[in-house]
């Protein structure tokens, strides 16, 4: 049995009065690639998001390999211990972010090196060859010594990318990793994306991209209105779903082959 | 604490009304001084957006030079300076012994010249912000250079500035404090006379700063109201062009 | 104008000179420091931020002269301070115009700060936080330096600010350049000529400072540059 590298457990999320996340199960397992896809305002993000404590969740568990947290109710204020446990967690995973969020002030190898660096405390020789090596992963060995202001949106993505694997993690989460692109710089980090998953890396990825997301992932989740709809291997969540609603948005989308 | 309130009051015994006064003279110095760095920025400003060269340099170098140079300096050139100047031309004419020379003019001269300088600044970017198109629009109506001035960019421009003249507006009232060098009876004086004629300085610097306090908060609420309705329906400007 | 008089008088000012740096630097470190406290001040609590509030609104609303008279003058008034351990110190006008001009300072360096730190962006913040980092690494590495490179402008208009506010000081005796003008003009008269000599030693001096802090901002902030060639996406 595959170990289980992330799961949410009965995960509820209200901004306001408004309820974004009622009730999600989910799980990925050593290897899984899972899309997760729905409509603006679905939850999905916020769904990320939660994973790692970007946002807390008013009710519900996160488990990222050994650690667990659970949350008893909106408003839990968390102990120092929870605090560390919460930091553990996030050492274990990679997050991208829709706009990059590169450091401004570092150039490129500075942004990939700070985590193994600066958190991690590795020594520095290794934190430079991994960096370099993650940077040439992603195809931007030359631009090491760039400042992110200098590089186009897709180089700044992919360095965003590198900067998530150098800190070495169980699971990598990306947060519509195109969607802030323009159009013709969307390719280049798709690219690199189908190569962690071909790698066999954990990784959860929300995200507009349909055909993509149907050629990458070992499974796909629909969200709608905070809950999950639909859930289960790509042909059957992009190509013929149970839900009528998930079947009208991926067949909405131009890009999805098939569907209704 | 009696004695405070006395000494401070409008009795016999107060201060009050000398304080009262102090502050009246603050309050003109500062107008005065302030009406002239509106005139002096405002000539700056022009000379350095649509000026000739020459001008233009002229303006650069009088910002340069007035950023550059303490306040106190200033007020003491104006005022020592000034009254050296004078009494040398009275010389000239016979004038036996050194004239005096208005401390509230020379104050206000140095004043002026140094708040000018930034208010050039103010000006420059409020103009800057103006959106092009709506000078375009004037200029392509035929508008003369004059009627588009007042009824374009002045009002645009103002309404942008009002928050750095603000600012300027509180600092002129800060600096008409070291005024208080010449003699002028202005309210850091007038305070300076109440505590060593009572060797209570403590209480009558306090007393002192309260009403700089008093004008410079009445200040900004007057121009943050005057903000206020200047921006009415207006989008929000982008300074910094 | 006496050229030979200028020629005299110009050393004499310039021995002003190391006393108005001191008086500056001194005034920027311990005004910065005040400034970091008042900025953890403000960030403890909602009455930390109203004291906060209220210490920049009494020092910025009011002339620094009279918080330097308050200081030197007002504080000998009180037995209590007089006989205190610490009188010594207070009688000195060196001590109390530094003291006054450090919280002075602290005040408008506290509000620089204030700008900067509004100005880091909450993407970096959020890339920080999701990598793991402490809050204190957080700060030291993130924050504090992109709050320190948006602030360099302003911070670098507040220690001109400073360097001519210690001009004041020669109003409690001190004789730095300004103090050394005056005792000057006093004994000669000639007040144009050494009040315009003490104006270009200023000049000057801000001059090279403001250079100073643009060279230091092109250094921190490459990136605030056009690119040199952009490569194609």
């Amino acid at each position: 049995m595959t170990p289980t590298t992330v799961r949410l457990s009965n995960i509820h999320k209200s901004f306001g009065g408004q309820e974004v996340l009622r009730g999600i199960d989910m799980e990925a397992r050593d290897g899984d690639v899972i899309s997760i896809i729905g409509a603006s305002g679905s939850g999905k993000s916020t769904l990320l998001r939660c994973i790692p404590f970007l946002e807390i969740p008013d009710q519900g568990e996160v488990t990222v390999g050994d650690t667990h947290l659970r949350l008893s109710g909106a408003g839990h204020r968390f102990s120092r211990a929870e605090r560390e446990k919460v930091r553990r967690l996030r050492g274990q995973l990679g997050f991208v972010f829709q706009s990059f969020n590169l450091w401004p002030h570092m150039t490129a190898l500075q942004n990939v090196m700070e985590i193994p660096l600066h958190v991690q405390n590795r020594p520095r020789a290794e934190c430079r060859d991994e960096a370099e090596a993650m940077l040439a992963k992603v195809g931007l060995a030359e631009k090491r010594d760039a400042w992110p202001a200098h590089l186009s949106g897709g180089q700044q993505q992919r360095v965003a990318i590198a900067r998530a694997l150098a800190s070495r993690p169980r699971a990598l989460l990306f947060d519509e990793p195109t969607s802030a692109l323009d159009p013709e710089l969307v390719g280049e980090v798709l690219r690199v994306i189908r190569a962690l998953a071909e790698e066999g890396r954990t990784m959860l990825i929300v995200t507009h991209e349909m055909a993509f997301a149907r050629e990458v992932s070992s499974h796909a989740i629909y969200l709608h209105e905070g809950r999950i709809e639909e859930k289960g291997p790509p042909e059957q969540v992009f190509l013929d779903p149970v839900s009528e609603r998930c079947r009208r948005f991926v067949g909405a989308r131009p890009d999805a082959r098939g569907g209704a | 604490m009696d004695d405070a309130v006395t000494l401070l009051g409008f009795g016999p015994e107060g201060w009050g009304l000398a304080l009262l006064r102090g502050g009246l003279m603050t309050l003109a110095i500062s107008a005065c001084a302030f009406a002239c760095g509106l005139v002096l920025g405002t000539l700056s400003a022009w000379a350095k957006i649509a000026g000739p060269p020459a001008l233009r340099r002229a303006a650069d170098t009088y910002g340069v030079v007035m950023r550059g140079i303490p306040d106190l300096l200033v007020i003491y050139l104006f005022y020592f300076g000034g009254r050296q100047l004078v009494s040398a031309v009275a010389q000239m004419f016979g004038h036996v012994g050194p004239v005096e020379v208005s401390g509230f003019a020379t104050g206000c001269l140095a004043i002026g010249l140094l708040s000018g300088a930034t208010q050039a600044e103010v000006l420059r970017g409020a103009y800057h912000a103006i959106p092009e198109g709506t000078l375009e629009a004037a200029r392509v109506a035929g508008m003369r250079h004059w009627t588009m001035f007042r009824r374009i960019i002045a009002p645009q421009a103002l309404r942008t500035a009002l928050p750095g003249l603000g600012n300027q507006w509180q600092s002129v009232i800060k600096e008409s404090a070291l005024v208080s060098v010449t003699g002028l009876v202005e309210t850091l004086r007038a305070v300076t006379i109440a505590a060593n004629s009572t060797e209570l300085p403590f209480l009558f610097f306090l007393a002192g700063g309260a009403i700089y306090l008093a004008i410079t908060t009445i200040s900004g609420l007057f121009f943050r109201l005057a903000e206020w309705r200047a921006m009415r329906g207006q989008p929000a400007a982008k300074v910094g062009g | 104008m006496d050229i030979a008089f200028i020629v005299a008088v110009f050393p004499k000012l310039l021995a002003g000179l190391p006393l108005t740096l001191l008086l500056a630097v001194l005034a920027l470190a311990g005004g910065g420091a005040i400034a970091l406290a008042l900025s953890g001040l403000r960030a403890s609590s909602w009455v930390g931020a109203r004291i906060a509030d209220f210490y920049v609104y009494v020092f910025r609303g009011t002339p620094l002269l009279i918080q330097i008279f308050l200081i030197y003058y007002g504080l000998a008034q009180f037995p209590a301070v007089r006989h205190s351990v610490l009188w010594p110190l207070l009688r000195e006008p060196y001590v109390c115009a530094v003291l006054a001009l450090m919280l002075n300072d602290a005040a408008y360096t506290s509000e620089i700060l204030r700008g900067g730190l509004r100005a880091v962006s909450t993407g970096a913040i959020e890339a920080a936080k999701v990598a793991g980092m402490t809050r204190l690494t957080m700060l030291r590495r993130i924050v504090l330096p992109l709050a320190f490179r948006q602030a360099l402008p302003a911070y670098g208009a507040e220690i001109t600010s400073m360097v001519k506010a210690t001009s004041l000081a020669s109003v409690v005796t001190l004789m730095e350049v300004t103090g050394i003008a005056r005792a000057e003009v006093s004994q000669s008269y000639r007040a144009i000529e050494v009040f315009l000599c003490a104006a270009m030693i200023y000049l000057v001096l801000v001059t090279v400072i403001a250079r100073a802090i643009q060279l230091l901002e092109a250094r921190l902030s490459p990136y605030r540059r056009p690119a040199l060639a952009r490569s194609p996406a």
